[in-house]
C-alpha cells in the first residue's frame, strides 16, 4: 500500500489545507453548495418564465425561496420525518431487500471454495474480497431502493394521500434518506459479522505435527512444522521456557508450539495473520550517490503509470496548481553514499517501552543478476538527527511485497564522534523533541533499494483487527448514505430508471476521476498520452499507439483536439464535484493491508458524506417544491 | 368579478345564499378564473382542461362537482389540493394559497382509487397517516380505533391492505382522510366500488358529517348519489362550467305537479283525472310508483340480515315456488 502525499493529511488540513486554501475541501464545498443553489435558482426561474411569464415565473422562484427558510425548515417536524423514514424501510423490508444479505453469506460459502487459502498473502485476498463484495452490493443496492421509490410512489399515486397532508417537501426527502440508510444499516450489520467470522474461519489452520526437531547444544530445540496451506514454519524452543516456543512468522502468521511431556509436540492456531497496525510516519529525505540531498530519490522507470493530481481540488480544476506529485518509490544506489533518511517525531519511552518497531515494504531494483539465493541486502540505522551519535547498522536482506517488521533494540553498539561505545536510542539517539533519524542504504554495489514515506513507519501500536473492519464497513456505510442522497435526489424530478442511471453515471465518473485528471493533466501539458475521447477513437479505428502523433491533417487533428479538450474540460469540472468515491473505498486497502484506518481519513470522508447529502437535500427540495405532483 | 359571476349562475337562489353567506361568513373554497393547461414535455399545450373556473364552496355545505369522463373535475380538486398548479387563475382555501402545505392541517381527501400502501395493514396506515399529522401515540392509538370502528374494518385490521377488497380498501381510504377531524373533505368518487350498501353508508356518513358542520365537496359522475346528498352541484363539461345551483332548485320541474296519495280505487283515479281536466291540466300518466332498485336491494339485505338463512318471499308476486330452500 502507497500512500500519497494528500493520505497524511490530518481532518485540519485537508479541511483549509492551511497556506493552499484554493485546494481546500472546504472552499470546494462552499463552491459547490454555492453552485447547485445559484443553478437552481436560474434553472428553475427560466423553466417558470416559460411556463407563466418572466414575472410570474420570478414569482415563483421566490416564493419556494421563502417557503424553505420561513415555513419548511422550521416546520420540519421530527415525527414526520420518522413516520416517512419508517414507511420507507418497512416497504424496502416488504419488499424482502434483506434476501441480498442471504444472497450475500451463500456468496461467502461459494467463495469460500474458491479462494486459495495458499496464496501469498491470504489475509489480504480473504478481506479484499469481503470488502469488495459488500462495497460493491450494498452500493447497487442503495442505487435500486433510493432511485425507484419516489417515482414508484409518484406513478402509483399513494403519494397523494402523503402531500395532502401537513408534510413538507423536506420531510419526504429527509424521511427518504433516512429511511433508505436505515435499511442499508440493517443489511450492512449482518453482512460485517459474517465478513468477520468468515475471514478469522478462513485464516484459521493448524499444522498437524514437527519435521526435523534437533537439539542444539545449549539445549535449544529447532525443528519444522508440516508443509501446509503451501507453507511451513520453522520454530525453535528456548530450553527455559516450559517448552514453549513460537515458530516463524510466515505469510504474516505464527503458531505457538508446545513440547509436551511426552516428548510429542503440539500445534496451536494461526496467530498475527489479521492485524491493524498503527503506523507513526516519519518525514523522508533522499541522498544521491554523492551525498547530496535529493526531493525524491533515483527514477528506475515505470513507477508513475498514473500522474494523480486529484487532490488539489479547485485550484487544479482552474488550472492554478497541479497537485503534489504521486509519491512512488524512490530508489537509493547500493555501496555509494545514497540513503534514505527517515526522521520519526514523538519518539518516547511510553510508546516504546521495549523495543523500537520499525515496518518496512521496500522494493528491490536489480541492476544485474547479483545473489539470486539470498537477495539483496540493507542496512538500518539509528542516528541522532543532529550530532553524530548513530547505532552501528543492522544489516537486513529485503523482502519484496510483504510487511517486513524489525525490532531495533533499544540499547546496541554505536558510534560516538569516533568513539565506540553502548548508545541507548532515548539517552543518545533521540533528541530534545523526541526526534529519531533512521538511516535506509542498500549495501550490495550497483543494487537498488525504492522506499516511500508510508513505505517505513515505526509502530507504536496495534488496533483489534474487529474495529477495523468495523471502520472499513463504517467508509462503505458512508458511500451508501451518498448514493441514497443522489438517488433521491435525482428520483424527485427523473423517472425511476432514469433516475437510476444518473446516478449511477455519477457513481461512475466519480469512481473513474483520477483519470479523467490524467487526461486533462496530458491535454494541458501537450503529452501524446492517446487524448481525449474523440481522439483515442480514432487512434483505435487506426490502430495507432497512444504515444505517437495524431495521424491525420492537421485541420482535423485541431478539430478534434479543439472538441476532446472541451468534453475533457467539462468532464473534470463534474468529476471534480462529484465525490472521490475510489478514496473512499481505498479504506477496503488499509484494512487488507492490515493498517489501522486512520481517524482523520473517516472523518473526512464522513465530513463530504455530509456536505454532499446537505446539497442533494437542497436540490431535491427544490425539485419535489415545484414539481406538480399530480402531472 | 368571482363572486358576481357565481351569482349569474345562480340567480335563483340568490337571496337565499346571500343571507347564508351573511350569517355563516365563511368561504371555504374560492376559485378565481382559474385555468389549467396541460402540455407535454416540450411546452406544447396538450388539453385545456380547465377554463376559467369560479365556484365559491361554502361552510357547512355538500357541494358536488358533476360531469362526464374528462370534464375536468379530478383537475379541479386536485387544483383544491395544491397538487398541480393552475396555468392561470387562482385556489383559494381557507383564505390561503392552495399550494400551502399549512392549509391540509384542516382537509381530509379520499383520492379516486384508494392509493394507500399495499404492505401496510389497516391499523398501520392509519397510524402512519395520525404521524403526519404530528400526533401523539395515545391521541393516535384512539383515533385509529375509532375510525376502525367507524368504517367497520374492526377484524381486518391486521391485514394488509393487498388482501383488502376493493371496498374495504375504500373503507381505508374514507378513514385516513378523516384521522384529522378535517373541516373540509374533499371526496373523488367516494361511491365507486362500493357495494348498494356501502354506497348507502358513505352517504350517511356524508350527511353526517355535515350535520357535524363540516364542509364536503365530492365529484362523481354517479347521478343519483350527487342528488341524494349534494346541496348544490356545479356542473362541468369540456372544462367549463355549464350549470351551478341548488340541486333542489335545479331539478324542480316547475309546470308538473307530483301527487303521493294511497288507498284509491280505480274509480276515485279516474274522477281525478277527470277534475285535473276540468282545471284545463292534462294527465300524463296515472300509475303506482316504482320504488327505487336500491330501495329493493336494502330491503332485502335487511331483512336477510334479521333472519339469515331464508330466502325471500315475495307475497303478492307468483315466485311462491322459489320460496325457501
Amino acid at each position: 500500500m502507497t500512500l500519497q502525499p494528500e493520505d497524511f493529511w490530518s481532518f485540519y488540513e485537508w479541511l483549509v489545507r492551511p497556506n493552499a486554501f484554493l485546494e481546500s475541501a472546504l472552499l470546494q464545498g462552499i463552491v459547490l453548495a454555492v453552485l447547485a443553489i445559484l443553478l437552481g435558482l436560474i434553472g428553475g426561474y427560466i423553466y417558470s418564465a416559460a411556463r407563466y411569464g418572466p414575472s410570474e415565473g420570478f414569482y415563483a422562484v421566490a416564493r419556494v425561496v421563502r417557503d424553505l427558510v420561513r415555513f419548511d425548515l422550521p416546520g420540519t417536524s421530527m415525527r414526520r420525518v420518522l413516520a416517512l423514514a419508517r414507511l420507507a424501510f418497512k416497504e424496502a423490508i416488504r419488499r424482502k431487500v434483506l434476501f441480498v444479505v442471504g444472497l450475500f453469506v451463500v456468496g461467502l460459502l461459494l467463495a469460500g471454495w474458491y479462494l486459495n487459502p495458499e496464496s501469498d498473502d491470504p489475509a489480504r485476498l480473504y478481506i479484499s474480497f469481503v470488502l469488495t463484495a459488500t462495497n460493491y452490493l450494498i452500493l447497487a443496492l442503495a442505487l435500486f431502493i433510493s432511485a425507484f421509490s419516489l417515482p414508484a410512489d409518484i406513478k402509483s399515486k399513494t403519494i397523494y394521500t402523503i402531500v395532502t397532508k401537513p408534510v413538507r417537501p423536506t420531510e419526504i426527502i429527509l424521511g427518504r434518506m433516512l429511511g433508505f440508510v436505515a435499511v442499508g444499516t440493517m443489511m450492512l450489520l449482518p453482512m460485517g459479522v459474517a465478513s468477520l467470522i468468515f475471514v478469522t474461519r478462513g485464516l484459521r489452520h493448524t499444522h498437524l505435527e514437527v519435521a526435523d526437531v534437533r537439539e542444539l547444544s545449549n539445549g535449544r530445540l529447532e525443528g519444522e512444522t508440516d508443509y501446509l496451506r503451501g507453507h511451513k514454519h520453522a520454530f525453535s524452543i528456548d530450553p527455559d521456557s516450559d517448552g514453549l516456543g513460537v515458530t516463524e512468522m510466515v505469510r504474516g502468521h505464527r503458531h505457538l508450539v508446545t513440547r509436551n511431556g511426552d516428548g510429542t509436540f503440539s500445534i496451536g492456531q494461526a496467530t498475527g495473520a489479521l492485524r491493524a497496525r498503527i503506523p507513526s510516519y516519519g518525514e523522508v529525505q533522499f541522498y544521491d550517490r554523492q551525498g547530496n540531498k535529493k526531493d525524491a530519490g533515483i527514477d528506475v522507470g515505470n513507477e508513475k503509470v498514473q500522474e494523480g493530481y486529484g487532490s488539489a481540488g479547485l485550484s487544479r480544476l482552474v488550472g492554478l496548481t497541479k497537485g503534489p506529485r504521486r509519491a512512488e518509490h524512490g530508489y537509493v544506489e547500493g555501496g555509494t553514499l545514497g540513503v534514505a533518511e527517515f526522521m520519526f517525531s514523538n519518539v518516547t519511552k511510553d510508546r516504546y517501552p521495549n523495543s523500537i518497531p520499525l515496518d518496512m515494504s521496500i522494493r528491490a531494483y536489480r541492476s544485474f543478476k547479483g545473489d539470486i539465493v539470498t537477495g539483496i541486502r540493507g542496512s538500518i540505522t539509528m542516528k541522532h538527527p543532529t550530532k553524530p551519535i548513530s547505532s552501528n547498522p543492522i544489516a537486513f536482506i529485503v523482502d519484496e511485497y510483504t510487511v517486513d517488521e524489525k525490532e531495533l533494540p533499544l540499547e546496541s553498539q554505536g558510534t560516538d564522534g569516533n568513539e565506540t561505545r553502548i548508545v541507548n536510542v532515548f539517552d543518545d539517539l533521540v533528541d530534545e523533541n523526541g526526534n529519531l533519524m533512521i538511516q535506509i542504504r542498500c549495501l550490495d554495489r550497483s543494487q537498488y533499494l525504492g522506499v516511500t514515506k508510508s513505505g517505513v513507519y515505526l509502530r507504536p501500536g496495534e488496533n483489534s483487527f474487529a474495529w477495523n473492519l468495523t471502520k472499513a464497513y463504517l467508509s462503505i456505510w458512508l458511500q451508501m448514505t451518498m448514493v441514497i442522497a443522489f438517488g433521491v435526489m435525482f428520483s424527485t424530478f427523473l423517472s425511476g430508471p432514469v433516475a437510476m442511471v444518473a446516478t449511477a453515471v455519477c457513481v461512475i465518473l466519480g469512481f473513474s476521476a483520477e483519470q479523467v485528471y490524467d487526461t486533462r493533466h496530458f491535454i494541458d501539458s501537450n503529452i501524446e498520452r492517446g487524448g481525449g475521447p474523440i481522439e483515442s477513437v480514432v487512434r483505435i479505428l487506426k490502430q495507432d499507439a497512444m504515444t505517437t502523433q495524431l495521424d491525420v491533417d492537421a485541420l482535423t487533428g485541431k478539430v478534434i483536439k479543439t472538441v476532446d479538450a472541451g468534453i475533457v474540460y467539462a468532464l473534470d469540472a463534474i468529476a471534480t464535484a462529484l465525490p472521490n468515491l475510489p478514496k473512499m473505498v481505498s479504506t477496503a486497502e488499509y484494512a487488507a493491508s492490515g493498517f489501522d484506518i486512520f481517524g482523520a481519513l473517516l472523518a473526512r470522508h464522513a465530513a463530504a458524506t455530509l456536505g454532499y447529502c446537505i446539497i442533494a437535500f437542497l436540490v431535491s427540495y427544490f425539485f419535489l417544491k415545484s414539481r406538480e405532483i399530480a402531472a | 368579478m368571482d363572486t358576481s359571476a357565481t351569482a349569474v349562475a345562480d340567480s335563483a337562489d340568490q337571496p337565499a345564499l346571500k343571507k347564508n353567506a351573511d350569517t355563516d361568513s365563511g368561504v371555504v373554497i374560492e376559485t378565481r378564473n382559474l385555468s389549467k393547461i396541460y402540455r407535454d414535455f416540450w411546452g406544447r399545450k396538450k388539453v385545456h382542461a380547465l377554463k376559467s373556473l369560479d365556484i365559491e364552496v361554502r361552510k357547512g355545505e355538500i357541494f358536488g362537482l358533476l360531469g362526464p369522463n374528462g370534464s375536468g373535475k379530478s383537475t379541479t380538486i386536485k387544483l383544491i389540493l395544491g397538487l398541480l398548479f393552475p396555468t392561470s387563475g387562482r385556489v383559494l382555501v381557507f383564505d390561503k394559497d392552495a399550494t400551502e402545505t399549512s392549509k391540509n392541517e384542516r382537509i381530509g381527501y379520499l383520492p379516486e382509487e384508494s392509493y394507500l400502501y399495499k404492505f401496510l395493514t389497516a391499523e398501520e396506515t392509519l397510524d402512519f397517516y395520525g404521524r403526519l399529522f404530528n400526533m401523539s401515540g395515545a391521541e393516535r392509538r384512539k383515533k385509529v380505533d375509532d375510525l376502525i370502528k367507524l368504517v367497520g374494518l374492526e377484524k381486518a385490521k391486521h391485514r394488509q391492505l393487498r388482501e383488502y377488497s376493493k371496498g374495504m380498501t375504500r373503507r381505508v381510504g374514507l378513514a385516513q382522510a378523516l384521522i384529522n377531524d378535517p373541516d373540509l373533505i374533499l371526496l373523488d368518487e367516494p361511491t365507486t366500488g362500493l357495494d348498494p350498501i356501502g354506497s348507502r353508508e358513505m352517504k350517511d356518513l356524508i350527511l353526517a358529517l355535515r350535520d357535524q358542520g363540516k364542509t364536503v365537496l365530492l365529484c362523481s359522475h354517479q347521478l343519483a348519489d350527487v342528488q341524494d346528498v349534494c346541496d348544490r352541484v356545479a356542473i362541468l363539461h369540456q372544462g367549463e362550467l355549464k350549470e351551478l345551483g341548488r340541486v333542489s332548485d335545479l331539478l324542480k320541474v316547475q309546470d308538473v305537479t307530483e301527487v303521493h296519495a294511497r288507498g284509491l280505487t280505480d274509480d276515485a283515479k279516474a274522477e281525478i283525472a277527470e277534475v285535473i281536466k276540468r282545471h284545463g291540466g292534462t294527465v300524463d300518466s296515472i300509475d303506482n310508483p316504482t320504488a327505487t332498485m336500491e330501495d329493493l336491494f336494502l330491503n332485502i339485505v335487511r331483512e336477510s340480515e334479521s333472519r339469515p338463512g331464508a330466502r325471500r318471499v315475495n307475497t303478492d308476486a307468483g315466485s311462491a315456488e322459489e320460496s325457501s330452500k
